[in-house]
């Protein structure tokens, strides 16, 4: 996307990048059903989410402590926000290595030590490094319209989700508040699956409890879906 | 947002929320108030209380809504698309912010 100073109606009419208007011709057939008129009645107001949501950027910095590294960068609360927020900021894929985007609900910081992260756990997918090319930027928006929607039955179970880029294997997590919640958590990972459309075995329920002793691949998996 | 924790009680099963579609072909069918949706109130009582939920399509189509253009506030250069990567700006440091010290100064003489 070009950043402009011209108005955003204007913007709304500039396609500047191929995948913006194919992604766009797609939305277009979907909606087909609902009348044109010159703004699109939907677009009039801003559609409030059940949630604020805080998004936070980790850069590998050897001269800073772990939580140090943590950046909040900025709150919203309507959808139209968010793509305010989305249309502008570099995608994953785009980000250096060795950084991390989180989107968490508001007052819950992206760490294991936060009081509503303590007892819980995350659903982790781990991409290779061709995925990173073709899968990781769709399943990371994916799994943002998730969290911002409420898809999940069981969406105060939800803490909040992180993709960290790594030189070898991109990971996309979704964490939730209790990892003894059976119910809860494998409700979760089954809407994840469906919406992200994802192969047998390639989600992980880990607890956090396990994740700070064990590294990479020896860390447990409680729940595999 | 939410219903009293009796009401919720009352309803701990769960109960279907009736939903119906309206179908808008012109802008002057919109409510005039922005608490409105076509047709009725967003913010109906439901059992339980009122959740917010939007489908993937439904906001996919936001996406080019004139409203979600604007750029966003307070957003450190380097993240934003077609930037290079340059390093985060480091947070500026605690001292700095602390007002500067009045101790050591002397206190002014008042001419009477």
């Amino acid at each position: 996307m070009v950043l402009s100073t011209a108005s955003d109606a204007e913007n709304a009419e500039k396609k500047t990048s191929g995948r913006d208007i194919k992604e766009d011709s797609k939305d277009q057939q979907q909606g087909a059903a609902t009348a044109v008129t010159e703004i699109p009645p939907e677009c009039l107001i801003r559609h409030p989410l059940q949630n604020v949501w805080t998004l936070w950027y980790l850069e590998n910095d050897r001269t800073k402590s772990w939580e140090e590294l943590q950046n909040e960068i900025t709150s919203f609360d309507t959808v139209e926000d968010f793509w305010s927020l989305y249309n502008h900021i570099k995608l994953a894929s785009e980000i250096k290595a060795g950084s991390d985007y989180s989107l968490f609900k508001k007052g819950i910081r992206p760490m294991w030590e936060d009081e509503a992260n303590k007892k819980g756990g995350r659903w982790v997918i781990t991409l290779n490094k061709n995925q990173r090319r073709t899968d990781l930027d769709n399943l990371w928006l994916d799994v943002l319209l998730c969290l911002i929607g409420e898809a999940f039955e069981h969406s105060d179970q939800i803490c909040g989700a992180v993709v960290n880029i790594r030189t070898k294997v991109d990971k996309i997590s979704i964490w939730t508040a209790d990892g003894q919640n059976e119910k809860a958590a494998l409700e979760i990972g089954q809407k994840l699956r469906d919406a992200l459309r994802l192969e047998k075995n390639q989600l992980q329920y880990q607890l956090h409890k396990d994740t700070m002793v064990k590294q990479g691949s020896a860390v447990k998996a409680t729940y595999v879906l | 947002m939410s219903a009293s924790p009796m009401a919720r009680q009352a309803y701990s099963h769960a109960t279907a929320i009736p939903t119906r579609k309206i179908l808008v072909t012109d802008a002057s069918q919109m409510p005039d108030v922005y608490s409105q949706t076509p047709g009725g109130t967003l913010y109906s009582t439901t059992p339980g209380g009122t959740r917010l939920i939007y489908e993937r399509s439904f906001m996919m189509n936001l996406k080019s809504s004139p409203l979600s253009q604007t750029p966003p506030k307070n957003v450190p250069t380097c993240l934003l698309r077609g930037q290079p990567n340059t390093p985060f700006p480091k947070k500026p440091s605690p001292v700095s912010r602390s007002p500067p010290k009045m101790d050591d100064q002397e206190q002014f003489i008042m001419d009477l």
